[in-house]
């Protein structure tokens, strides 16, 4: 499990909650569901399809999640009057690195192709707390979870009340656009959102399905990938470890189907100037930096439909373009991974 | 007013045309007949077939690294401190870039570009003027790089559009932008900008990219769109062409005469030919414009030429010597015209000259006439009017009888034989199902209607083996002044207006997989790049893409993200498929390609031989119907 510095939690609890702080809180949040994005495509589009389709189905599958958890942070901070900030250098997390608000010493992320080791550490960026665990780590010292984290924040919204919340609904992007999205207006419907992140990502403590959509959560689908079999209902089940198991269709791991791409492409030296890879490169950190810029009109007011297509449109577009970077198109002696730069000028060869 | 005026800026830089070329083979249309192989880099001289030199292309167009080089007002250069000259012109930073489209694979010369966003920002990108580019076709294609051999690479063309629904940012630390946009009353900029150096080696990180050098200035909305009210330099045809040589050395240009300053603007653009692909210009020797006198004397009975000024091929700023100059320039060149020479110009031909055999000008009548727009796609049982403008000494000329003709000698169909896979459908039959007046006058603004009215050709282009072979019929129609005695001069090959007529298509209701299947494997079969989305071919995998496929087909065809990216879907069968989409109801399977036992990504060239690619703009010249029948 990922683990968060304990003063993620300033503002969240006690008399030291605050509109502000909370929204401060929030914003952590869309940086944090933001961060795995580029982890999880980085890994996905590292996939031949043709060889690794079930992997590659289930990360697409949380890829599409956690953005819709940028979606319910954002709307919930819009809710309480915040604005949440996308298009700013600072919002892309340096990879390697610890996640925004991680503990460095626990888990330094990296930019990857897809790998069992990379896999792990999906696995536990999206592990569940163990309730034991749990009651040993809310000492002042220690860190906190990404469940623990959401919970103080849903926690110090019933502290801020329905007083706290923007009428008539403000900036939302809700399920008319994105499926299983929550329009927040009181409390009750931004601890819903709060709660979808919660379940999404974890699971309850009862069962690894999510609470919407009756999908598995994260950590239940990654780990299908590393018992190489589906998750089922076990008929014979009496408890909740044994309801489940791992014993369904094979998703198997084919090695040979992994595009040999870099490993943190942006680390130094990078791509050098003047190459393939480099002009690559550009040409996606440069849309990329768009749909930031895009994402962040749509969660700042124009929270409309075509602004919404054009978000789709970008990240289309940069599905396409890193899929022809990793398995060497148009050059197949030149393989290249996006590295996720902030970049919002393109300055082409 | 357009781009030339004293109000203008010019910029530089590089710009991606992304296609695909498994379309550049009409023969690839045929679905029966498809092979994966098809979908393949092109190996050594294109043996065996393949999908030539960029199979894997998005049909994207970018601009890469365009600098703001010089900017003008009345008062002359404006000054190092206005902001704009430390400005980019790029496109859109908050949606996808524009697409490039060809009208029909029988008429791949006159590429348009699509969804379109361009912006003049700050070096940090921040836009201090957005605007869209109202869809252009180029034009003036012709042989720029003399110093190279053959294919696209020594290509040069032009675009002339407009920008609109213009949104300014903080102009307040530029001047000039201030003062654009107080002359850009109708929400109008002008624009033009020339192509060259188009580099096709897929191992160079310049694949698919070229020049790009151009002009921004204002517009209203009351000019032509694609074309200047100007003087009209013509070329006549030189011999051996790949795309075009001009005899005199020097390429069409256009020029405005601004009489109340004393000036004439020359857009030598796209006139001026270069060594090596994108490089700097050929010394053509000191150009000297002047203006032809006819009136012979005993001394002089050929007339005379009184020089207005020279352009400097040589020296400190040469056209030629300063390697700067194309793009601080764009090849603008303003020349002062004394007030005596002003009224002699006002109804006597201009001519270029330069050194031994340069040399071009305008017809010894001055006049000039070119649809405004020149693409055109339309569904049976459709009506449109289109604007041709009759132009004299870059006046317009009212009352001017203009004939309409169809003339389908440019078009491109495909002969069987190498490298193409089999022969092409014939092109602009039925002439039945196209009408239009065969002349007209044209009015006080110089504009004469061509009112053109369709109606179903039919299935024209069929391959034996069935499906829908390519969709409905290409034609051209050229204008040209009826009295052409008395109008006579050069005549440019690429100025005809191109008309992609679309079938009818009545599918049964619902619409089934049986009726959509071919129109999306075709699709899938000539756009590999779809195949990292889903593979349109197969019902199951549209079926799961259902939403997105809805999204995109539903899109406005001028929105970027629309599909298809070729904009060659007609009204009718994109109806059909969204129709499908909403209630995919199953049919008969669709035949697939003939799979090719390569790995997919082994298709490319031969180590150790350097790719020698023609390129499908050459490629496509050089079928062209003139050709094939002289």
């Amino acid at each position: 499990m990922i683990r968060l510095q304990r003063s993620m939690l300033k503002g969240l609890t006690g008399s030291d909650v605050t509109v502000q702080s909370v929204c401060s809180a929030l914003q952590s949040a869309v940086e944090l569901e933001h961060a795995t994005i580029p982890l999880y495509l980085y890994a996905l589009y590292s996939l031949d399809e043709a060889k690794n389709a079930a992997i590659a189905g289930i990360i697409e599958s949380v890829v599409v999640e956690e953005m819709l958890h940028m979606t319910l942070a954002s709307n919930v901070m819009n809710a309480l009057g915040g604005s949440p900030v996308i298009d700013q250098p600072g919002f892309i997390p340096t990879y390697p690195g610890p996640l925004p608000g991680g503990v460095e010493s626990e888990l330094k992320v990296n930019l990857a192709p897809f790998s069992m080791d990379q896999l792990a550490a999906f696995l536990q960026i999206e592990e569940p707390e163990n309730p034991l665990v749990f009651n040993l780590m809310v000492t002042a010292e220690t860190p906190i979870t990404i469940g623990q984290f959401y919970t103080a924040i849903s926690d110090s919204i019933a502290v801020l009340g329905n007083g706290a919340f923007v009428n008539p609904p403000r900036n939302q992007v809700g399920p008319d656009l994105m499926r299983e999205s929550v329009v927040v207006t009181d409390v009750a419907t931004a601890q819903q959102a709060i709660q979808i992140i919660i379940d999404q990502g974890e699971g309850t403590s009862t069962s690894p399905k999510e609470q919407t959509g009756g999908r598995y959560a994260h950590y239940y689908r990654y780990m299908q990938i590393q018992k190489h079999q589906r998750l089922v209902p076990n008929p014979n089940g009496h408890s909740p470890e044994t309801d489940y198991t791992y014993s369904g269709a094979a998703v198997p791991f084919d090695p040979t189907g992994v595009y040999a791409v870099p490993t943190n492409p942006a680390l130094p030296p990078g791509y050098s100037s003047g190459t393939q890879q480099a002009f690559a490169n550009n040409n996606f950190n440069y849309s990329y930096t768009n749909l930031l810029q895009a994402l962040h009109l749509m969660f700042n007011g124009q929270n409309t439909r075509a602004e919404f297509n054009r978000a789709i449109g970008l990240m289309m577009s940069l599905k396409g373009q890193a899929k022809a970077m990793m398995s060497g198109i148009p050059n197949a002696a030149v393989l290249a991974g996006p590295s996720f730069e902030y970049q919002p000028v393109n300055p082409g060869v | 007013m357009s781009y030339l005026n004293a109000l203008r800026l010019h910029f530089a830089g590089q710009f991606q045309a992304n296609v695909s070329t498994v379309n550049n083979d009409p023969a690839h249309y045929d679905n029966a007949q498809f092979k994966a192989s098809y979908q393949t880099l092109q190996g050594a001289n294109m043996r065996p077939p393949n999908g030539w030199f960029n199979p894997q292309g998005d049909g994207t167009f970018k601009l890469l690294g365009c600098q703001v080089m010089s900017a003008w007002t009345a008062q002359g250069m404006v000054s190092a401190s206005d902001a704009v000259l430390g400005c980019i012109v790029a496109d859109a930073d908050e949606r996808v870039c524009g697409k490039m489209a060809d009208l029909d694979p029988e008429q791949q010369l006159v590429s348009e570009i699509w969804g379109l966003q361009m912006r003049i920002a700050n070096a940090q990108g921040d836009t201090l003027l957005q605007g869209e580019f109202e869809p252009a076709a180029f034009i003036d294609i012709w042989d720029r790089a003399t110093g190279s051999s053959g294919g696209d690479t020594i290509a040069g063309a032009t675009y002339q559009s407009v920008l609109q629904n213009l949104v300014w940012g903080d102009i307040s630390a530029s001047p000039f932008l201030i003062a654009l946009q107080a002359a850009a009353t109708d929400g109008l900029l002008s624009i033009k900008f020339n192509v060259d150096g188009m580099n096709l080696d897929f191992t160079s990180p310049d694949f698919m990219c070229g020049r790009v050098v151009g002009t921004i200035g204002p517009a209203t909305a009351s000019e032509p769109v694609h074309l200047l009210i100007g003087r009209q330099f013509m070329a006549a045809p030189g011999p051996n062409p790949n795309f075009f040589v001009p005899l005199g050395g020097l390429n069409f240009f256009p020029a405005v005469v601004d009489t109340a300053g004393g000036l004439i603007y020359l857009d030598l653009g796209n006139a001026i030919s270069t060594n090596v692909p994108g490089g700097v210009m050929n010394n053509l020797g000191d150009l000297t414009l002047n203006v032809y006198d006819p009136i012979m004397t005993p001394g002089n009975p050929a007339g005379s030429l009184d020089p207005i000024g020279t352009i400097p091929a040589t020296g400190p700023g040469g056209y030629s010597s300063d390697p700067t100059w194309y793009g601080r320039t764009a090849g603008v060149v303003v020349l002062p015209v004394s007030a005596q020479l002003l009224s002699l110009i006002a109804a006597r031909p201009l001519i270029m000259t330069g050194g031994p055999n340069i040399e071009i000008s305008e017809w010894s009548s001055g006049v000039f006439v070119r649809a405004d727009t020149f693409v055109y796609r339309l569904s049976p049982d459709q009506s449109t009017t289109i604007p041709v403008y009759a132009m004299q000494w870059g006046q317009p000329l009212q009352g001017a009888a203009i004939s309409f003709v169809l003339d389908p000698s440019q078009l491109q169909p495909t002969p069987n034989s190498w490298p193409y896979v089999g022969t092409g459908p014939a092109v602009a039959a039925p002439t039945t199902a196209i009408s239009f007046n065969a002349s007209g006058v044209t009015d006080s603004k110089g504009v004469a209607a061509l009112s053109l009215s369709t109606t179903d050709p039919g299935w024209p282009r069929l391959f034996a083996s069935g499906d829908y072979g390519i969709d409905g019929q290409v034609y051209g129609i050229r204008a040209s002044f009826t009295n052409g005695v008395e109008y006579t001069g050069p005549v440019n090959q690429w100025n005809f207006i191109s008309v992609l007529l679309w079938s009818g298509f009545a599918p049964p209701n619902p619409v089934t997989w049986t009726e959509v299947g071919p129109i999306l494997q075709q699709y899938a079969n000539l756009y590999p790049v779809m195949s990292r989305f889903l593979d349109l071919g197969d019902y199951d995998s549209v079926v799961a893409h259902a939403g997105i496929l809805t999204l995109a087909f539903s899109l406005d065809v001028h929105d970027p993200n629309s599909m298809p990216v070729t904009r060659d879907l007609s009204p009718a069968k994109r109806a059909a498929i969204l129709s499908f989409l909403a209630n995919p109801v199953p049919g008969k399977a669709q035949a697939k390609p003939e799979p090719t036992h390569a790995p997919a990504a082994a298709g490319h060239a031969v180590v150790g031989r350097s790719p020698l690619p023609q390129g499908g703009k050459a490629a496509a010249a050089a079928r062209r119907l003139i050709l094939q029948h002289p």
